[in-house]
């Protein structure tokens, strides 16, 4: 036969593997020896697969703002046809808009109550001749109270099983609903009514919304039409009521004039719309309204970036990668901060929770050039983009993290950063938990001291008492969401929650008083414990990763940097000293944070908000054992 | 057999049968008695078409409105539930709650007997473990909180596990007679059961022997017994509703599978996306995979056929149509009466974190698929396969170490492989 063939150094590379790994003797020791073989090669290079599993997992977090792992964005629904209209609004239009203007300045000047305002927006769209009534609520635990406006234009071409909804509130979104009115927003709602009944190629229910307050009228006034009873809202039941509704726009227009179109979408508890309502927004603003679209009010995209690196040289400082990799890490920080908190980025986020896809359109206030001739023209179309869906949105995407107005990263891509910490943390625990159980110990002679011998003792793992631990934080956690709650809600005082969180730390101190184990064949509880806390907060990390990416990551950070340093030592004080350490980790933020503790409760009582009892219940009694891993004996 | 544990604790008033059981009866009630039942009524995980108490519920409505409730292919119900619930047990939903809960606790104590006839003692430091691993099981309590009537499943298994490990052959016979009569898919059992009757129900597992071929004749009259049992329940379902349209609607939907509402087991997705014309070549085969664990289990584990029973339930708990967190749910507890095998499981953690993992994902991404509406069936279907490699590793472990256990500790540096 041909000898090349033999000689070929694939061919002799293949044999020599195939002797190793399949000799012809005993198939089952082969079979144990290369277990055994893969095991140690395994165990041994364990630490540093476990370090480079973090460091790969970091690295990913810090290169997400590269432009690299972004695509541009693109529509997905055929159906869809964005800025493929003639738009009819025109400078009547606009006329129509300055007059409601007009009346909205008189109402904002004699200081209207909400139902004086309530009665006007009824009077206007009665006068245009469209279905609209008045909605009463109240939070009975803030004292919140408003009226809301709706009124209802009956598709001339459908059966009016579907609806879509052109809403905006009567304070704007601006530094989250600081108490600047959305006068612009709520007139081009008025003149959209005016305008669009004019048209008869609706297919689907217009819905237009004036809600009162920020988030509150809103949220009232969906439970209301989803018949969602809530123990602390009292609301008016709605008189009319329409179809499915499959997209809402809410409009958000507090300055005189913008220069940009700002897009707000996270909403409540993380959830995103679905990603072509976006896109066609952005298209239609930019190709038929001729007005540049931005992320939030980013407009001036190196904001944080000059005030970061001021000492940086300026050669450096203009590079145009630099410059890009940290207007999309605004972008990205903007995202976290909304989506780690599960607050809603504007009105339009309370829709998602009845799976509704919905966005607000912020018009960023400048001196110009643009006004409601552009506005108008941009909602008319992006409706008609709107009334062109056969189906729900649902051919995007989903899961998906906007680095910019036209540019997005998959799942794929952000995704893994956050799973190697937590294949990293699962590591390690899995690691802790097996050399848990042996203990090294040096033979000892009679003749001579220490012999260089050395040997395994197995030994137990005591399991129940560590489970009876790992509930015991939980119910902790438990006990002190309830307690925060009632402090807040009932007596309303702030002051008393450092108390609560000081209390809920010095629990756990007793466990100091429990004496190391004598025997050398039971495994310390601490190094039990250790293997449980961190393969439950890889498992949590995992599992919150596709609900709430920026709560992951946040959690991998902040969990995935501490909890493998947990470690028991011989001295009292250094394990107090350690435990002290975690305990802040844990509950600091009920002292800095005092806004925020406020406002995730609020979130909680009123929106339904899922942070707060996920701080509270998930996140505080990860982090408290393993400051009692620090507090248990050796 | 029994592994006895270290000297039992100071505070065994604390943990005695006597103090802990009733503390769990009471919990387990006053949960019932909470709003939950009305929040997970409707819930895909914790009750299937077959076994949903709103279903129940439409079927005695129509019942008795004189209208045959098996005409509508909405009611799966066994006739000897419209049976009971017309006459002696009661249907408003709050009652309800305690029946079912009452049965919970009748299994836990049943399971509490097979536990002191294996280890042939009067009673052990273990038995409120036991209870509590039954009462404190989500996967078994959540679905006795949602009315699921898989709860009566799991209680007459598990009474026909007490009866059979008593010896008293026509009362086990009876509960399995009524077992499948409720859910046909339990025939798996049978056979080890019968095993069970002639010989004992004692932990053999350490020493296996080989069972004598001539005593397998002994279960032919029991057999018999058993068909008498089963066709008088036939002919009682057929009276109670007044025909034979029944069989077709409740036993055979596991067989055909006519209503694909999601439910944590392996089946429904996969007919979902099956093309028609190979609709029926599959659900022979999905039937008859259920079937070819029998005899391999049975033969192997001739000599513990308690053992070989508990296999077969996770055998069900895994690849049954129509199951729900109850079934793999019973398989999990019922762990607890062999703890003699567990020094020998190779992997209890990561079957452990795989349920975790599993519990975790299943109600997680059906949210994400039904309510949110941003993930889809996929993800669901995921969170299902990721459940069933956890119950599969479960039941590979106890199926590992219930063979392992009789070579028993071997001297360091050699190892046990299977060839």
């Amino acid at each position: 036969m041909d000898q090349t063939q033999y000689h070929h150094p694939l061919r002799r590379l293949l044999l020599r593997l195939h002797e190793r790994f399949k000799p012809t003797k005993n198939k089952s020791i082969a079979l144990v020896r290369r277990r055994k073989a893969l095991l140690s090669l395994l165990t041994r290079h364990l630490r540093s697969i476990n370090i480079l599993l973090f460091l790969v997992g970091y690295l990913w977090m810090l290169s997400l703002p590269l432009s690299y792992l972004s695509r541009g964005t693109y529509i997905d629904e055929n159906a869809l046809q964005p800025s493929q209209v003639n738009t009819y609004w025109n400078w009547g239009d606009v006329h129509t808009a300055d007059r409601y203007l007009e009346h909205l300045e008189r109402l904002r000047d004699m200081n209207a109550t909400s139902d004086q305002r309530a009665e006007f927006f009824l009077s206007e769209f009665q006068k245009l001749g469209i279905l609209s009534y008045i909605q009463k609520y109240r939070f009975s635990a803030s004292g919140m109270d408003g009226t809301n406006v709706y009124a209802s234009l009956a598709s001339p071409r459908g059966p009016g099983t579907e609806a879509m909804i052109i809403s905006a509130s009567w304070l704007s979104r601006t530094g989250e609903g600081d108490g600047t009115l959305n006068l612009r927003g709520v007139s081009t709602v008025l003149a959209l009514a005016n305008f669009l009944k004019g048209y008869s190629l609706w297919a689907k229910d217009i819905i237009f919304v004036v809600s009162d307050g920020y988030l509150d009228g809103m949220h009232a006034w969906l439970n209301s039409y989803h018949d969602v009873s809530q123990s602390n809202l009292i609301r008016d039941n709605l008189m009319i009521s329409s179809g499915v509704i499959w997209t809402a726009l809410n409009i958000d227009y507090p300055g005189h004039s913008f220069s940009h179109l700002g897009v707000y979408f996270e909403g409540l508890n993380g959830r995103l719309p679905n990603q072509d309502l976006i896109n066609c927004f952005s298209r239609i603003s930019r190709f038929t309204g001729g007005v540049p679209v931005v992320l939030y009010d980013h407009v001036d995209s190196a904001k944080l970036y000059t005030k970061v690196a001021s000492w940086v040289p300026s050669v450096i400082l203009n590079h145009v990668d630099l410059k890009s990799y940290f207007s999309r890490l605004q972008n990205i920080f903007r995202h976290f901060s909304y989506q780690v908190q599960g607050r809603p980025s504007g009105v339009h986020g309370l829709f998602h929770r009845f799976r509704i896809d919905a966005f607000t359109v912020y018009a960023f206030p400048a001196s110009g050039p643009h006004g409601f001739h552009a506005i108008g023209r941009i909602v008319e179309s992006t409706l008609r983009t709107m009334n062109n869906l056969l189906e729900r949105l649902h051919a995007s995407f989903f899961f998906y993290m906007l680095t910019d107005h036209d540019q997005f990263m998959k799942i794929g891509s952000y995704l893994p950063s956050a799973i190697f910490i937590s294949v990293a943390l699962m590591v390690q625990g899995l690691q802790v938990w097996v050399s848990a159980s042996y203990l090294r110990r040096k033979i000892m002679t009679s003749e001579k001291a220490v012999s260089t011998k050395e040997n395994w003792l197995k030994r137990k793992r005591p399991v129940t008492p560590i489970l009876a631990i790992v509930l015991g934080t939980y119910a902790v956690g438990g006990l002190l969401f309830l307690s925060m709650e009632t402090s807040l809600s009932y007596s309303n005082n702030e002051k008393t929650l450092p108390y609560i969180a000081l209390l809920f730390a010095c629990l756990p101190l007793s466990l100091l008083a429990i004496p190391p184990y004598p025997e050398d064949d039971v495994a310390p509880l601490s190094s039990v414990l250790k293997a449980f806390n961190l393969c439950l907060a890889s498992t949590v990390i995992s599992i919150i990763v596709i609900l709430n990416f920026s709560l992951a990551a946040l959690l991998s950070l902040s969990l995935g940097i501490t909890l493998p340093f947990s470690s028991s030592s011989m001295s009292i004080p250094m394990r107090l000293l350690k435990y002290i350490g975690y305990i802040i980790l844990a509950l600091s933020w009920v002292l800095w944070g005092s806004q925020l503790t406020t406002t995730a409760f609020w979130d909680w009582e009123i929106l339904g908000g899922w942070f707060a009892p996920f701080v509270c219940i998930v996140y505080v009694p990860l982090v408290l054992q393993a400051g009692i891993v620090c507090l248990l004996p050796p | 057999m029994s592994s006895s544990k270290s000297p039992s604790p100071p505070n065994t008033l604390f943990l005695s049968l006597s103090f802990l059981f009733p503390a769990l009866v009471i919990v387990r009630i006053a949960l019932s008695t909470t709003g939950l039942p009305d929040i997970l009524k409707n819930d895909h995980q914790l009750a299937s078409p077959l076994t949903s108490f709103s279903q129940l519920q439409e079927g005695i409505y129509l019942f008795n409105h004189d209208i045959d409730p098996y005409s509508g292919g909405t009611f799966r119900h066994s006739p000897l539930y419209l049976a009971l619930f017309t006459t002696i047990l009661p249907t408003n939903q709050k009652l309800c709650s305690i029946l079912w809960t009452s049965c919970d606790v009748i299994g836990a104590w049943a399971l509490i007997q097979t536990w002191r006839q294996r280890q042939n003692v009067k009673d052990s430091p273990r038995d409120s473990l036991i209870a509590a691993t039954y009462l404190l099981n989500p996967y078994v309590f959540l679905p006795t909180l949602a009315l699921s009537t898989s709860t009566f499943e799991n209680t007459l298994i598990l009474l026909a596990f007490m009866f059979a490990a008593k010896g008293q052959k026509s009362a086990t016979l009876l509960s399995i007679a009524f077992l499948i009569n409720l859910s046909l898919s339990s025939i798996l059992i049978l056979p080890p059961i019968l095993l069970v009757l002639i010989t004992d129900p004692y932990s053999h597992l350490a020493s296996p022997r080989p069972i004598a071929i001539s005593s397998l004749k002994k279960t032919l009259p029991l057999l018999g017994e058993f068909l008498v049992y089963f066709a008088a329940l036939i002919f009682a379902s057929s009276i109670v509703s007044g025909g034979l349209s029944w069989i077709s609607q409740t036993w055979g939907a596991t067989l055909t599978l006519p209503d694909l509402t999601p439910n944590p087991g392996l089946w429904w997705y996969f007919f979902t996306e099956m093309f028609d014309h190979f609709r029926s070549f599959f659900l022979v085969v999905f039937s008859i995979h259920l079937l070819i664990y029998i005899a391999p289990i049975c033969i192997k584990f001739q000599y513990d056929p308690l053992y070989a029973a508990f296999l077969l339930i996770g055998v069900l708990g895994t690849f049954k149509a129509y199951p729900t967190l109850s079934d793999p749910g019973l398989f999990l507890s019922l762990i607890s009466l062999f703890p003699e095998t567990y020094p020998y499981m190779n992997y209890p953690v990561v079957t452990a974190l795989l349920h975790v993992h599993a519990s975790l994902l299943l109600p997680l991404f059906h949210h994400l698929w039904l309510t949110t509406g941003t993930g889809n069936a996929n993800f669901f279907y995921a969170s299902t396969l990721v459940f069933a490699c956890a119950n599969g590793a479960a039941l590979l472990d106890c199926i590992w170490s219930g063979l392992r256990i009789a070579i028993a500790q071997v001297p360091e540096n050699y190892v046990v492989v299977q060839e």
